[in-house]
This record gives structure tokens, C-alpha cells and sequence, in this order.
């Protein structure tokens, strides 16, 4: 069903086939008729592509000729200080319209005046296939660059103009108001760059900030403009008849141009749009701003020029302090108005204070800075322990709004000042396991009175090369105690080397017994411990029990054998006169003396045999 | 004010003079100890020197005192400029307590500066570590400061407990109880099986403790903390004054020192951002 009412539809739309010859004779009487049709009589118009232009800037001058040709345009002509130059042309044209057809060409001049003015362009004469055709005079207005454009101007022809609105008319000195700035430019033009305010008088008033606002499109007469606001904030600084503008804004458009020479090669049909950079000045109007004294009569004494409406909040910490101990005092304005002149006032009553410079942050919630919060922060030390409060914090300032004085007031704030010395310790130090060990602690605890185990600066032990070698005596008198245990060790296992030892200890201590028995002449005693001393010596040196040496072994025992002669001859004479001092036992203690000195040498010299 | 500084001035003299006396001693001494044998005059030389210095010692200490307790007079008088400038000058001549970086800390704070306060605290903080009220003023402290800062980690924490001297002293009395316990051994060789336990123990708190010093003295070295000690100061990609601006740190950030040049410190905060800041514009406090 869907199929059969579409093959329907596209069977009624098909159009019919012409036969070549056929379509050929319908165009011969089509191009015939049009040449029998009676000719259109010539017209020939001027216009401007804007009636309204700074100096510096130019014009287009366009010359349409409809219905013929003109026969001949000059290339340049001046015209009461406007300066006409033929950039380009014959654009030709052809139309068609419920079947009359219309041809037209088109001449471009570029107008360049010479200085500002009102200007006319008076009526041009053309011949155009024989008649004289002339046109309508054209008038041209070229102003100052910055001047404002003309009152009550036209301006829906303007490529871009500026206006300055004031919220009234009426201010007072101090007071700060928003001005709101427009700049406007024909939407079918762009922006090359970001336009920029070249001159902002203001004659009594301190400009402030400038809040650009978004782009929006209006409609202005029949043109559509492009609509960049912005805010400028302006305090009025003095009183009498204020003047403000004209402001005057520099930007660069790219507007659409019909000269395209430079283009023919690339854009033979003029298909492409055709722009050129083109700089502007535009100006606002001016204005006079009434600007009246602030009222004399109900002025606060502590006034001191704030200009608005504001509130006031104070607050100070810490409130449990010592003597010197500082409070920061916190006193934040908030409101509308011109917090740059914004100050803190003076106050009275802080004779038991120290006060020191305060200082100030203006915290803004509006891009033009006039609303927000000013924060003055003082510091404050109470100097005596009799403070009992800070005192009231009052502010005043004139609202133009109602055009009256208000004052604001913080009470007086309590607190509590204890003296230097009676200095209570905080909680987080005096009482640790008191309920308020969680309490966030208001200050530092106080300074330490006792001065303390005093030190010099010096580099921690471990970088002391003292300290460090100090930890070697540990490790030494381990080694001592070990080579000591050693030797004991060793000792302890080699008897012949501890007889050895002992025998030489019992020599040095019977040696000694020697000269004692010599000095007190005593033979019996030195001769026997004489020969006791001979046979442990020997004893030891030969490896035999110390009761079986007699004066034998000197001839038999061979490790005798390798000792000097001299030595052997010396036991021999020693064990002789022992066994002489038995049957003459009588002797002089000098002739002892020199015997304990022979045996010392003998024995020095036994110690020296090899066992 | 002006009795004051008179009473500084004299006191500077009185330690200058100690310190002269001091350079005498060792002038008179060094021929004595240069001299080869010990005689008796030399001997009574230095003693009498040695007696000397110990005097010259007690009236430099006596001046300290003294100068403290003018410098606590100012701080009870509220003022605190003038307090922190007598600590610090007591400082200057290499005299250091806790008790001292503590209050040239209190008065530099209520002075309005942070970053001065933050060092001192820290400085006293390696003198007496676990003093419950320089550890409560430095938390105050830090509470005031705003932005970041490369605060110490949990085990550093637990590392400074003990000073850098505490724990080498620690370490080497246990040391040589180890080596004294290793000693009796070798010589009573018969109480080796009784000290064995205790010789055992000793020597697992020795390798412990030489551990935890072997950290905490890297950690001392290595480890030191940039405090700023100016406000809104901006640290730099480089370390030269046209170098682009890297972040900006406030009176009091504590920052870890990464590298130093010839009067730049190179940092990073607790946010990770690193940067150079002039070396005048910071205290450098040594690891915990």
C-alpha cells in the first residue's frame, strides 16, 4: 500500500522529458522576447555605508547605476575637504524578478576627510546611455577622535558608539556610586581586539575599579548592536558641581568591506565575505554630578568620614591574661562603601593599655571592591593588673541613603588580668589529669624563672672524636682479660713452664733470703738455702725432681753438657762450698755477700741453658 | 632601658675579661705542658691555671644569671622585644639551657614572630625533649602558623624522646656493661654460665640501642628542618632572586631542607612543592 501511494507520488512529480530540438527552440524565443521587451529607464543612486565617522577614518562612497553604464567616472575627486579615490567597480549585477529582469554595475569610492566637520556630498551627474541621471546629496559628519558622538545622533548608522549612565545626579563627598558603562558595535562586525578605555575623566571623583558584565545583543533603531557593560565605581571626593566624561574607549573591528581587488584571483565571484580592520574612537556624553557636603548638624564626635552603610562586630581574645600579655583586638566593618578610605576611629578610654599599630584587610564580595568587609586588627596589652575590661569600641558613619549619622557600638568587654608574678598555670601544664586537659589551650605557657644546668654549644657526642675514643677502653679491657685468660690457660697446661715460673720466683725471693742470712751472718741457713736454690734451679733446667740433684749431674746429665765451662765450674765450686760449710761453718758475712752474688750470676746463667 | 644596657655593657666586659683570662690561662699553660718532664713548678704552674679557668668559668656562668634574670624582668614588663634581644644576645656567647631557648622562644612569640619562636622551641626541644611545657607552647605555636609544613613523622617523634647525647650515653653505658659482663667472663671464668643470660641480654640491648643512635644521629645530620622566619616569603625554582616564583611560604612554615648553596636553601613543605628561599630568611634547626 506505502509502495503503490509513493510510486504514485514520484510518478506526479516526474517531470517530462524535452526533446533536444524542442528545448532548443523554447531558449531562442526566450533570449528574442527579452530583446522585444521595452528598455527600463536608467537610475543612478549614491549612498554611504555610514553617515557618522572620526577623523582618521574613511568612508565608502557607492555609486549604483541601474539600467546602463555610465560612460565615464573620474578616479579621484575632492569635495569640500573630503577626499574621493575610485577603489572599485563596475561590479555588475543581474536580476531577475517575476520575470523583469534588472541589471545594475557598482562604483566604490573610499571617502577620506581631511578635517572634523559636517560635510556634503553634494548631488554627482552621470550619463548613462544618453540621459543626464543625477543623484541626491549625501551629508557626511567627521568628528574629533574622543569627542562624543552628536547629540541625539542617529545612532542605529554608527558602526560603534559608547554610552555612560550615572544612577543619579545627586551625591554626596564620600559617597561612592556605580556608573554603568556600555560600549556598543554593529553585531555584523567583530571585535580584533579587546577594546580599551583611553580616557576616564572624572573631574572631583576617585575612579574605582571597572567590572566588565557579559556581552549581550541589542536592538537599537533597525541595526542590531553588540552590547559589552561594565560598572566603574566612583567615590565622589570633594563637593560643588562635578564633571564626569567623556569616556573614551579605542577598539578595532573588523568590519565588511567591498573592495576586492586584492581577491580576484581567489574570490572571482565574490562568494567569500570581505572584512577589513578598521580602529575606532568612541566617547561617552559628559555629565555634571550635584555633589553636596555632608550635614554639619548631629555629627558624631568620633566621625571620622566614613561614607555608606556598614555594620560593626568586634571581638577580642584572650580575655584571661597576665600583665603585658597581649589581646587581639578584631573590629570588622562590613557594608558598602569606600573601604580604601575606610578607618579606624579613635577610641577613648585605653589609658591602662598598650596599643600598637593596627593593621587592616579588606576582604571584598563584589568585583568592584565597594562591598565587603574591612578587618582592623590591633593588638592590646593591659599594663597594670587593675584592668577590669576593654573598653566600648563605637563606630560612626553617614549613609546617604537617608542621609543621616548612625554610630555603632560594641559593648565593653570583660576581662581578666592576673599580675606577673601570680601567673596561674594553664591547664594543659598545671593539671594533667584534670577534666580541661581537653580544653584548646588561649596562650603560651609562661617563661621558666630558673636559668637551669647551663651548657655551651658544642656537636653532640657522637661527633665528639673524645666520646668516640673513650668507647675503645670497653673493647681493650676485653682483649686484656682475654689474652690474660690465655695465658692462664696455657699456663695451666704446660707444667714444665709453670715450674719454670715458680722456680724463678723462688730464686728471686731466695735470693733475697740470701743477703738477709749474709747481713745477719748466718752461714748455716744461707748455705742451705743456697743448696736448696742450686737444686731447684737445676731441677727445673734438667726436668728431674729438685731432691735428686747433687754435684753429679754437673758430669752426667747431658743437657749439661752444652753449657760454658765456666758455668760448670761455678755449680761445682758452689756445691763444694756448701758441703765444706758443713764442717766449717764459721764464715764472715762479706764472704757470704760475695757467694749469694756468684750464685746470682751462676743462676742467670743456668736460666740461659737449653733444657 | 638605658640602666639596662649598661648592665649588659658591664656584663659583656666582665665576660670579656673572663674569656681574656681564660686565652691567658692557656697561653701560661701551653709551655708547661710542652715542657718534658713534669717538674714541680710546672705542676704548681698548672694548677694553679687549672684553678683559674674554673673561676673565670663561675663568673662567666654568674653573668648568664644575671643577664637571664634582666631578660625575664623585661618579659614580666611586657616587654617582649626587648626580652627576646637580651635572650638572643645571652645566646650570642655561646651559652645555651632549655630554660633559655624556651623563653627567648615565649618572648620571640609575643614578639610576633612565629618562625624565631618555632626555633627556639625546637632548639630547646633537643636540650630537654620530654618537658611537657615546651612541647604544649610549641603545638600553640605551629596552631598559629598558616599554610604547610613539613611537620616531623610519627618515629621521629618517637626518636626525639631521648636527646642526641641522651641516647650516646645510653648506648655506651650498656656498651660497657657488655664488654665488662664479656671481661669477668674471661677472667672468673667459672661465673660464665651464670652470666650467660644477662651477657645475652646486655648484648641485645646494646645492638638495640646502637640501632635507634645510629638512626637518630642520621637522622640529625640529614634530617634538618628550614623554619621561616618572615612573613610571605617566596620560594624560588632557583636559587637566584630573578628565578620564577615557585609557592610562597609564611612566617613559621617548617620546611625539610633538601640541598644547600652559598646563602639559598633549597626546600619542600608539607604540600610537596620544593623550592630555594635566602638562607637569611630561615632558621635551620637540626633532625630530632
Amino acid at each position: 500500500m506505502v509502495e503503490d501511494l509513493l510510486g504514485n507520488y514520484f510518478t506526479r512529480r516526474r517531470t517530462p522529458k524535452l526533446k533536444p530540438g524542442l528545448a532548443a527552440l523554447i531558449a531562442f524565443l526566450a533570449v528574442l522576447v527579452s530583446g522585444m521587451a521595452p528598455a527600463r529607464a536608467a537610475s543612478f543612486t549614491v549612498s554611504l555605508d555610514r553617515d557618522t565617522i572620526t577623523l582618521g577614518e574613511t568612508a565608502t562612497l557607492s555609486l549604483k547605476f541601474e539600467g546602463g553604464k555610465p560612460e565615464q567616472l573620474p578616479s579621484s575627486m575632492t569635495v569640500s575637504n573630503l577626499q574621493l579615490v575610485l577603489v572599485g567597480g563596475p561590479a555588475h549585477f543581474g536580476i531577475n524578478i517575476n520575470g523583469n529582469s534588472t541589471t545594475y554595475d557598482t562604483f566604490s569610492y573610499v571617502v577620506t576627510p581631511t578635517q572634523a566637520g559636517q560635510f556634503t556630498i553634494p548631488a554627482l551627474t552621470a550619463n548613462v546611455g544618453g540621459q543626464t541621471l543625477t543623484s541626491q546629496p549625501l551629508k557626511l559628519t567627521v568628528t574629533q577622535p574622543g569627542a562624543p558622538p552628536p547629540a541625539g545622533g542617529n545612532t542605529d548608522s554608527q558602526i560603534a558608539f559608547a554610552r555612560l549612565t550615572l544612577p543619579k545626579k545627586e551625591v554626596y563627598a564620600g559617597e561612592t556610586i556605580t556608573a554603568d558603562l556600555q560600549l556598543f558595535y554593529r553585531q555584523e562586525t567583530q571585535l580584533a581586539r579587546e577594546p580599551q578605555i583611553t580616557g576616564a575623566p572624572a573631574d572631583g571623583f576617585t575612579v574605582g575599579k571597572i567590572a566588565g558584565g557579559n556581552q549581550t545583543a541589542v536592538q537599537i533603531g533597525n541595526a542590531i548592536y553588540n552590547d559589552i557593560p561594565a560598572k566603574i565605581a566612583l567615590t565622589a571626593n570633594k563637593t560643588g558641581t562635578l564633571n564626569i566624561g567623556p569616556v573614551t574607549i579605542s577598539l578595532v573591528l573588523l568590519v565588511p568591506s567591498n573592495n576586492r581587488d586584492a581577491d580576484q584571483f581567489f574570490d572571482p565571484f565574490g562568494m567569500l565575505r570581505h572584512t577589513m580592520q578598521k580602529q575606532f574612537t568612541v566617547a561617552t556624553g559628559t555629565f555634571d554630578v550635584n555633589s553636596r557636603p555632608l550635614p554639619v548638624e548631629n555629627t558624631p564626635t568620633n566621625f571620622n568620614g566614613a561614607v555608606g552603610n556598614y555594620t560593626l562586630a568586634v571581638t577580642a581574645g584572650p580575655t584571661n591574661i597576665t600583665v603585658g600579655d597581649p589581646i587581639t583586638l578584631r573590629i570588622q566593618i562590613a557594608g558598602r562603601g569606600d573601604f580604601d578610605a575606610l578607618r579606624l576611629p579613635d577610641q577613648s578610654g585605653w589609658n591602662g593599655f598598650k596599643l600598637f599599630p593596627p593593621t587592616s584587610k579588606v576582604e571584598t564580595s563584589d568585583p568592584l571592591g565597594i562591598e565587603g568587609t574591612k578587618t582592623f586588627e590591633e593588638i592590646v596589652a593591659p599594663q597594670t593588673a587593675d584592668v577590669r575590661e576593654l573598653p566600648q569600641i563605637s563606630f560612626s558613619f553617614f549613609n546617604p541613603d537617608d542621609g543621616k549619622y548612625h554610630t555603632l557600638a560594641q559593648p565593653a568587654t570583660r576581662l581578666t588580668v592576673h599580675s606577673a608574678a601570680a601567673t596561674p598555670l594553664p591547664a594543659i601544664a598545671a593539671n594533667k589529669n584534670s577534666s580541661s586537659e581537653n580544653q584548646t589551650p588561649q596562650d603560651i605557657l609562661p617563661i621558666k624563672e630558673n636559668l637551669g644546668a647551663l651548657a655551651t654549644k658544642s656537636s653532640p657526642l657522637v661527633a665528639q672524636p673524645a666520646f668516640l675514643a673513650a668507647q675503645s677502653v670497653p673493647i681493650l679491657a676485653f682483649l686484656a682479660a682475654f689474652i690474660w685468660r690465655k695465658r692462664m690457660d696455657n699456663l695451666a697446661n704446660n707444667p714444665r713452664l709453670r715450674r719454670q715460673r715458680a722456680v724463678a720466683q723462688l730464686v728471686r725471693d731466695g735470693l733475697n733470703d740470701l743477703k738477709k742470712f749474709a747481713a745477719a751472718n748466718q752461714p748455716d741457713e744461707f748455705f742451705a738455702l743456697l743448696f736448696r736454690l742450686l737444686q731447684e734451679q737445676l731441677g727445673e733446667r734438667l726436668d728431674c725432681p729438685a731432691s735428686a740433684i747433687t754435684e753429679n749431674v754437673i758430669d752426667e746429665h747431658p743437657v749439661l753438657r752444652g753449657a760454658p765451662k765456666m758455668t760448670l765450674d761455678a755449680l761445682r765450686e758452689l756445691f763444694q762450698l756448701c758441703n765444706q760449710a758443713r764442717y766449717a761453718p764459721v764464715r764472715g758475712a762479706g764472704e757470704l755477700n760475695s757467694v749469694a752474688a756468684k750464685l746470682e750470676q751462676t743462676l742467670g746463667e743456668l736460666q740461659e741453658v737449653k733444657a | 632601658m638605658n640602666v639596662h644596657f649598661t648592665k649588659l655593657t658591664a656584663s659583656r666586659e666582665k665576660r670579656r675579661r673572663a674569656a681574656a683570662f681564660q686565652n691567658a690561662g692557656a697561653f701560661v699553660m701551653a709551655p708547661a705542658l710542652r715542657e718534658a718532664s713534669w717538674t714541680a713548678p710546672a705542676l704548681w704552674r698548672f694548677g694553679i691555671v687549672f684553678l683559674a679557668l674554673i673561676f673565670a668559668g663561675n663568673i662567666f656562668a654568674a653573668d648568664v644569671v644575671a643577664d637571664f634574670s634582666a631578660a625575664n624582668k623585661f618579659y614580666a614588663e611586657g616587654k617582649f622585644a626587648d626580652a627576646a634581644n637580651a635572650y638572643e644576645k645571652i645566646l650570642q656567647t655561646g651559652a645555651q639551657s632549655p630554660a633559655l631557648l624556651f623563653n627567648d622562644a615565649n618572648a620571640e612569640f609575643k614578639s610576633g614572630h612565629l618562625g624565631k619562636a618555632i626555633a627556639a622551641y625546637r632548639q630547646a626541644e633537643q636540650l630537654a625533649p620530654r618537658d611537657a611545657e615546651l612541647r604544649a607552647n610549641l603545638a600553640f605555636v605551629r596552631n598559629q602558623v598558616q599554610g604547610a609544613s613539613a611537620r616531623e613523622r610519627f618515629w621521629q617523634n618517637w626518636l626525639g624522646t631521648l636527646t642526641l647525647n641522651e641516647g650516646a650515653i645510653l648506648t655506651a653505658v650498656l656498651f660497657w656493661l657488655t664488654f665488662g659482663l664479656f671481661a669477668a667472663r674471661q677472667v672468673r671464668p667459672a661465673l660464665a654460665p651464670k652470666l650467660k643470660g644477662v651477657t645475652r641480654i646486655f648484648v641485645a640491648l646494646t645492638l638495640g640501642s646502637a640501632i635507634v643512635l645510629g638512626v637518630q644521629t642520621a637522622n640529625y645530620f640529614s634530617s634538618a628542618t628550614a623554619v621561616v622566619t618572615a612573613d610571605n616569603v617566596t620560594a624560588r625554582s632557583g636559587p637566584f632572586d630573578d628565578a620564577q616564583n615557585a609557592f610562597t611560604a609564611r612566617d613559621g612554615a617548617e620546611l625539610s631542607i633538601l640541598d644547600r648553596r652559598e646563602g639559598w636553601v633549597q626546600v619542600a613543605d608539607g604540600a610537596g612543592k620544593s623550592g630555594w628561599l635566602p638562607a637569611k630568611q630561615v632558621a635551620v634547626v637540626p633532625g630530632a
